[in-house]
């Protein structure tokens, strides 16, 4: 049930994968597309709200010090529709998360795909194409 | 939040209201229709469109003040990034976060999804005021002509965008939209910008309006804002 459901939500996903983000403000102006960045670690929270989602990660730098980073996402109302709910993704989860980071060097990335442990993988909205909400 | 595609109660009863109201106040009557026009009632979508000129094919014609000031702007001042009202016709064109229409005799209201915002087109004949104040969606009259319900609206401050790369207009800005039902699934909307003081001429785009299986969802835009103490100015578009 559970397999069918993600195989189901990775379709609907992957139809967005592509598709700009419609957000309340351009990707330029607070993320940078010459910035990609992969993360893996554990979700600390889930904040499944207007205008963006947001979840966090604690992720270990080299050093071994833990940060936690925050992933920005399309609107809860555009995930819902590709079929995300707020608890698709839960603290305890360990993900890899891929996106771009902030113009600011803030630990905060415009997020377009996450992957679970077991290989399963959704788009957070932001597509994987460079100047996401431009055109 | 389940989908349906059924109106809110409480706006299919003010909507209903209206007429009655107008017509108990001595109020304009509606103009006598040969036939009932289209039912143009449920939830629509038209393709994002954030820049308006790829529709066109080019540039609008600016006049130099336009222009100089197209150069200049910065996706950072866009009035979405500031959660303000999105405006009658980049509703249409916002895509993907859906519209409502909810049709009466005397008044047809566009649902935008997009911050909860609405139009309200009167269509029972009464003509723009005189001299209206400036609002965020303007003052819109509608009549329909045929399968087609076109919207006239003046009124509108200068404060919204026509889209995401910063295409702008002045308070003189004045908006023919066309809405022609094709069959039960597809809208034909034509939009005319008239805009003296940006545009040399009126220009128009055409963009496809198609039916949504879903229901207006919540979007505030103020809920969890944390984007704009991150913003930077880049200008990146020119």
């Amino acid at each position: 049930m559970r397999s069918t459901f993600f195989l189901a939500l990775a379709l609907a996903s992957a139809l967005f994968v592509a598709a700009p983000v419609v957000a309340h403000h351009g990707f330029s102006v607070e993320f940078d597309d010459s910035k990609p960045v992969t993360l893996t670690g554990t979700v600390t929270k889930m904040e499944f709200m207007n205008p963006h989602i947001y979840f966090y990660l604690d992720v270990k730098d080299a050093s071994g010090k833990v940060v936690n980073w925050a992933f920005e996402g399309s609107p809860p109302n555009i995930l819902y529709r590709q079929g995300w709910r707020k608890d698709t993704v839960k603290p305890g989860d360990v993900v890899t998360a891929k996106g771009f980071r902030a113009r600011d060097g803030a630990h905060l990335v415009a997020c377009n795909t996450i992957t679970f442990q077991d290989g399963r993988q959704l788009s957070m909205g932001n597509g994987n194409v460079k100047g996401y909400g431009k055109n | 939040m389940t989908q349906r595609s059924r109106p809110p109660r409480f706006v299919i009863a003010a909507l209903m209201a209206v007429p009655f109201l107008t017509a108990c106040s001595g109020g304009t009557s509606g103009r006598t229709q040969a036939s009932a026009p289209p039912d143009l009632n449920g939830v629509w979508s038209a393709p994002f469109t954030p820049d308006i000129s790829k529709p066109l094919g080019h540039q609008p014609p600016f006049t130099p003040y336009a222009a100089d000031l197209f150069k200049k702007e910065d996706e950072i001042d866009d009035p979405l990034t500031q959660c303000l009202p999105i405006g009658p016709a980049r509703g249409i064109q916002a895509g993907l976060m859906p519209f409502q229409i909810v049709q009466t005799p005397g008044v047809t209201a566009i649902l935008f999804e997009n911050q909860r915002t609405f139009r309200i087109i009167n269509t029972d004949a009464r003509s723009h005021p005189k001299d209206p104040d400036q609002t965020w969606f303007g003052d819109s009259i509608g009549h329909w002509e045929g399968d087609t319900l076109i919207v006239d609206t003046v009124g509108l401050n200068d404060r919204t965008w026509l889209d995401t790369a910063g295409h702008q207009h002045s308070d003189q800005l004045h908006l023919v939209e066309r809405f022609q039902k094709m069959d039960n699934d597809n809208i034909k909307w034509t939009v005319t910008f008239e805009d003296p003081k940006f545009y040399t001429e009126p220009w128009s785009i055409t963009l496809p309006i198609k039916r949504q299986n879903t229901e207006i969802m919540s979007y505030s835009c103020e809920e969890n804002e944390k984007d704009r103490v991150h913003l930077k100015r880049t200008n990146t578009k020119k």
